[in-house]
């Protein structure tokens, strides 16, 4: 095939990057320029103030304690994701009676909202009259109802394993179109050299996923440390800023509190955090990658 | 198909040329509701379709918006350029408007034939530096609610004291899979729960001198009282995971004895649970009688262009019919003095409990920053409820944070 070199590449994807910056880079810029301003409750800019803003949301302990939580809420529903994920894929993979139906009931959360299932599981972990509590107690797994939004900790717990729940379909199904452009013959030479399921998984199949469950962390973190609604419906954040993270801490001062010109500053923070994340991950992933077409060459 | 799907195209943007264009013939009032519950959106309708009978030449574009979102709602509209001409919003925020320069002084406008149709009480926090900023559009007060059969059962009387409630809370706490007491311990209103006992007890949201009142003995001994009750089971536990509406529900459930409330939860228990035997009393007293009294404003904006149309309809929604249908409806109070003297709001015994209070009602303080200030509380209670600190350290954190916030 003939190779595009020069300016045509370039000019074929011009109007695409154009556009893509106008609708990206306009309301990052927008809000680079309200966070340095003063802002009125209602949004109105009342003139330029500096890094007041940012200052302030340094020197404010519930920005730390949101940073901390998002950390953690980040790190737990991403990797537990894929540590749930990349099993269900290869069993799904696999050609079974009923794959079909089963694929069907592991990708149907998807297809509700998060706001809506977070309302549905705010229901259901009611202390009194939740269906969780009510099934427990009948299956005698306990005898007194436990309130699971009531603590910090515990409503954190809960709220990150529900994460974790409404991010599998979207990683199940990257990992399915991964598993079955993988080459089959590897497999089929493996097992003549006797390898066994585990060793095909450690040695044929994590290698050759790697790009795949690589994408899955980026577009994942992306979408965990974004995700407002699970945490808002089900405590806002509370109780005492227990479950604060970041975009709920941010939403709070924006909608709640008036406070426009600091949760700007957040939400550049916020942002500067995942272009940093992105852009180191993108460099480590690449090298690695180079290493490895360079290790085949020799 | 192709020319089909073109031809519905072309239709649909003809009707859109039309329409358009008849709007552009007429002024258009934006006027935004808040969602009191589903009545109030074709209340308002059935307001503008009349109004615009009479008049027209204006057309009253009226969008309706659940309270929980309307403060950001507005936010936005007001942030984007697009702000309505008129709009319901909590009296609570009306300083902040007033003070960015957004709300429209209505004296110019008011007559004093209209300016007496309001009950005065109900005027007071919408008077900002001299300037009526506002109109009380709705009004509750607050009170307890007592399940009678509960305390029948309990042989308990129900309560006029916070002593008496601390008895009687211990008998009914005694019946099996049965709360004394609801606590509020989450979301919206969490604070208001505590203000209840608060003001009972003697204590106030801000002292004279404007600084926080969290820190007085009083509030410490009210949080204390609540804490007590906690402690030793006269309310549900883990007050942390129950908003407003769930407490309110293990009440209509009939698994509490005694919440506090407002009017509006009555025509809900009528329709959800119409065998419950309640009764409206007023608040527990320690020092003194309070009750929390809470009123919406309806506001005009200063930017609006059309604020003489946005006046005539102002006036024509007071008129008494409609007060009145729009009270009844809701189950608010009154806060125009013909509707208050219906036999209506003598003769209902629930009506007559709630509005019993309003003499000695207490409005939220018209400060700024009133939102941020109600959550220092609530995560002060939460913290006090969770016993990750006593009553004493919670509050008086609080209380300088709230010095800060108020740069007192």
């Amino acid at each position: 095939m003939k190779s595009l070199n020069g300016f045509k590449p370039l000019a074929m994807i011009l109007p695409g990057l154009l556009l893509a910056m106008f609708i990206i880079g306009y309301p990052v810029l927008d809000l680079a320029n309200t966070s340095l301003q003063e802002v009125s409750r209602f949004g109105q800019l009342r003139g330029f103030t500096g890094f007041d803003n940012f200052a302030e949301v340094f020197s404010d302990p519930l920005f730390w304690g949101s940073l901390k939580r998002t950390a953690i809420w980040t790190v737990t529903v991403v990797l537990g994701t894929l540590v749930i994920s990349l099993p269900i894929a290869i069993i799904l993979n696999d050609d079974f009676y009923g794959r079909g139906v089963a694929r069907v009931i592991i990708m149907l959360p998807w297809a509700i909202s998060l706001t809506m299932t977070a309302v549905v599981w705010r229901w259901a972990l009611n202390g009194r009259a939740g269906l969780l509590n009510a099934t427990l107690m009948d299956m005698g797994i306990m005898t007194e109802p436990i309130e699971w939004l009531a603590e910090a900790q515990l409503a954190f717990t809960v709220e990150m394993m529900i994460g974790i729940l409404v991010s599998i379909p979207f990683t199940t199904t990257i990992f399915l179109g991964g598993l079955s452009s993988l080459p089959q013959d590897s497999y089929e030479a493996s097992m003549v050299d006797g390898a066994t399921r585990w060793d095909q998984f450690r040695y044929i199949t994590l290698p050759l996923m790697k790009p795949f469950i690589n994408i899955a962390i980026v577009l994942n973190v992306i979408y965990v440390f974004n995700s407002l609604p699970i945490i808002w419906v089900m405590t806002e954040g509370g109780p005492a800023n227990g479950t604060d993270i970041l975009v709920t801490y941010l939403y709070k001062l924006a909608f709640r509190f008036g406070q426009l010109g600091k949760a700007s500053a957040i939400s550049l923070i916020m942002f500067g955090v995942l272009l940093l994340f992105t852009v180191i991950y993108v460099v480590l992933v690449m090298r690695d990658e180079k290493d490895t077409a360079a290790g085949e060459d020799e | 198909m192709y020319l089909r799907k073109f031809r519905k195209f072309a239709c649909s943007a003809l009707a859109l040329g039309i329409m358009t264009g008849v709007a552009n013939a007429q002024t258009t009032v934006d006027f935004t509701v808040a969602e009191y519950s589903s009545k109030t959106g074709p209340f308002f309708d059935e307001v503008a379709a009349a109004f615009e009978k009479e008049n027209p030449d204006i057309d009253i574009n009226i969008e309706v918006v659940p309270w929980d979102t309307l403060l950001q709602r507005l936010t936005t509209d007001i942030a984007g350029g697009v702000a309505p001409d008129i709009s319901i919003i909590g009296t609570r925020w009306l300083l902040d408007f007033a003070q960015q320069g957004i709300a429209e002084p209505l004296d110019s406008y008011l007559t004093p034939e209209f300016k007496s149709t309001f009950i005065d009480t109900f005027m007071q926090p919408s008077v900002i530096d001299g300037q009526i900023m506002g109109l009380p559009v709705a009004a509750s007060a607050r009170a307890m609610l007592v399940n009678m059969d509960l305390f029948e059962k309990a042989g308990a009387t129900p309560p006029t004291t916070w002593e008496e409630l601390y008895e009687a809370a211990k008998k009914i706490s005694a019946l099996p899979e049965i709360y004394a007491l609801g606590l509020q311990g989450k979301e919206i209103e969490t604070d208001a729960y505590f203000y209840y006992a608060l003001w009972t007890f003697g204590g106030n949201i801000l002292n004279e001198d404007g600084t926080s009142g969290l820190d007085s003995p009083e509030a410490i001994e009210a949080a204390r009282f609540y804490k007590k009750m906690l402690d030793e089971g006269l309310t549900q536990p883990s007050p942390t995971n129950y908003s407003r509406e769930n407490v309110f529900n293990l009440f209509k459930q009939g698994r509490v004895g005694m919440i506090f409330t407002f009017p509006m939860l009555i025509p809900q228990i009528k329709a959800e649970a119409p065998d419950l035997d309640y009764k409206v009393m007023p608040f527990p007293e320690k020092v003194t009688k309070a009750t929390y009294g809470v009123t919406d404003t309806l506001m005009m904006f200063a930017d609006s262009d059309v604020k003489a149309e946005a006046w005539k309809f102002i006036e024509f929604a007071y008129k008494d019919e409609w007060r009145s249908k729009f009270d009844r409806g809701e189950g608010f109070l009154p806060v125009t003095k013909n509707v208050a003297a219906e036999d209506y709001y003598k003769t209902n015994e629930d009506i007559a409990g709630f509005a019993a209070g309003l003499p000695y009602a207490k409005f939220a303080p018209t400060i700024a920053n009133w939102e941020e200030i109600a959550d220092v509380t609530v995560r002060a209670l939460q913290r006090i409820y969770l016993e990750q600190e006593t009553p004493e350290a919670a509050l008086t954190a609080a209380a300088a944070e709230i010095n800060e916030i108020r740069g007192k």
